[in-house]
């Protein structure tokens, strides 16, 4: 579903990215694993078209993601925060991305129940606590109802029980045959939802698999994560 | 262009349009062209008024049209803030792209946008000034007249809302092409200072299509109407081209 082939990012003399390439395939979730400046942030906006690579290719089901015409029907992202301008309401902001993208206005009440903010009437988005931010954006990213999710960071800011719920909803959306693709530096919480890892550090893929596969040997993820990372050292 | 394009691009201007109402800036660009050329319009009918003899010299058109820099503002403070809000705080402009990655598309949507609230603005700023003028100094308006030179302002308020938005493009940030476009439109003209020095001055957007309020204009010399109005159009053209360009290009 999601294909990353070889791709390259400089900016200036600095390599971001250097030959990325990993799959994230349809009724699993894979969690894209590694340390802060690793590569993470920036595969994934080069695989949702906000960035372009200087070499490879990044392709939703065989297509770059410029060219889809209805993109939130396909893919749903949420990368670090709302992504919501401070003086709208979760509802206008909702609003206007589902006019971008022709999904009825119904849709918007659904996902503002399902992400539990659907109390927040005239509140701006402004005045969130970071977790309800971190809601919204799943919420607009849930909108087109589409098949494939890609989250960076998406536990960030949420307490305890929301970690918990959000972790629910990507299983269900895997068991229901989407692909998520989640970035993470927290490897307790990848562990406890990923499928499939794929490990980056200073760019480079360092592995990638079954979550069983890459942990073998190790006692915990974290042991096999450093070891991983140590290696490309 | 098919239909399914026309689709997107309405669409894409429906959703613009639901963000620019939302924006207080907005709001305070359209307050300034009404509440501001009203203040200002009735002001300088009170100082006719209060002063017959010199009645002669200020017809309620020369009144209301005093005005009209204060339109340019709010105008300017639209097109700005339309693009520079994608960037501010959470940094929006990742959502907008997603929901529309085609960068064409997106800034097509923001100019289509911006260019019909400033037409709405206008629309009820012009008569509302002119007619106020018109009351308090009580002297006929020639309705012909007052049509072509509302339509003339309103063109050239456009066009200065449409030239603050391709230069946010660059920017992205508000504050230098606010600063600079808005103490360009109302308190000195660099342009005017480079017309003193060389006719090149005359050939900047701002002066160029300075005629477009007719009237007697403050400083002579420079385009006619017409040409003047093309030059301005053609910077327009020539500054929304380069910033679609480059937002073609770069990472968002």
């Amino acid at each position: 579903m999601l294909s990353i082939n070889g791709l390259t990012k400089r900016h200036g003399g600095r390599t971001v990215l250097a030959d990325v390439t990993f799959r994230a395939e349809p009724g699993r979730v894979t969690g894209f694993l590694g340390p802060n400046a690793a590569g993470k942030s920036s595969t994934l906006r080069i695989l949702l078209g906000l960035d372009r690579p200087t070499s490879g290719t990044a392709l939703v089901g065989g297509r770059p993601y410029r060219s889809l015409r209805e993109p939130l029907r396909t893919v749903g992202s949420m990368l670090g925060g709302s992504g919501a301008h401070r003086m709208h309401t979760a509802r206008g902001h909702l609003r206007w991305v589902a006019r971008s993208n022709g999904i009825p206005g119904a849709r918007v009440t659904e996902v503002l129940e399902r992400v539990g903010l659907a109390d927040t009437g005239r509140t701006r988005v402004g005045r969130f606590s970071l977790g309800m931010r971190q809601r919204l954006g799943l919420a607009t990213a849930l909108l087109g109802e589409p098949a494939a999710l890609v989250l960076d960071e998406p536990a960030n800011g949420l307490d305890p029980e929301g970690i918990r719920w959000m972790r629910g909803l990507l299983r269900d959306h895997a068991a229901a045959g989407g692909t998520v693709l989640l970035s993470s530096h927290l490897m307790s919480e990848v562990a406890e939802v990923a499928d499939d890892l794929v490990v980056i550090a200073a760019g480079r893929i360092m592995a990638g698999g079954p979550l069983s596969r890459i942990t073998a040997g190790y006692a915990t993820l974290e042991d096999a994560f450093f070891a991983l990372i140590g290696a490309g050292r | 262009m098919n239909p399914t394009r026309v689709l997107s691009a309405s669409r894409a201007a429906s959703a613009e349009w639901r963000k620019i109402r939302t924006l207080p800036a907005s709001w305070a660009g359209a307050a300034v062209a009404l509440l501001g050329s009203l203040l200002i319009t009735v002001l300088n009918a009170y100082a006719v008024h209060a002063d017959p003899g010199a009645a002669a010299f200020t017809a309620p058109l020369e009144v209301a049209f005093a005005a009209m820099p204060l339109g340019t503002v709010g105008a300017t403070v639209i097109g700005v803030t339309v693009f520079s809000s994608e960037y501010a705080g959470e940094r929006q402009i990742t959502t907008s792209l997603a929901a529309v990655p085609d960068r064409v598309l997106t800034l097509a949507a923001k100019a289509i946008v911006v260019a019909l609230s400033i037409a709405a603005i206008a629309a009820v700023t012009m008569p509302l000034t002119i007619g106020t003028a018109r009351l308090m100094i009580g002297e006929t308006v020639n309705v012909r007249e007052a049509i072509t030179r509302c339509l003339g302002a309103a063109l050239y308020w456009i066009l200065s809302g449409l030239i603050g938005l391709a230069i946010t493009v660059f920017t992205r940030s508000g504050v230098v092409p606010l600063v600079v476009l808005v103490v360009n439109s109302s308190v000195v003209s660099f342009s005017l200072l480079l017309s003193k020095i060389s006719p090149l001055g005359f050939w900047m957007p701002d002066m160029a299509g300075r005629r477009l309020f007719g009237g007697v204009p403050a400083t002579e010399g420079g385009l006619g109407t017409v040409p003047g109005a093309l030059v301005m159009a053609g910077w327009t053209v020539l500054l929304l081209a380069a910033a679609t360009a480059a937002f073609h290009r770069r990472d968002a």
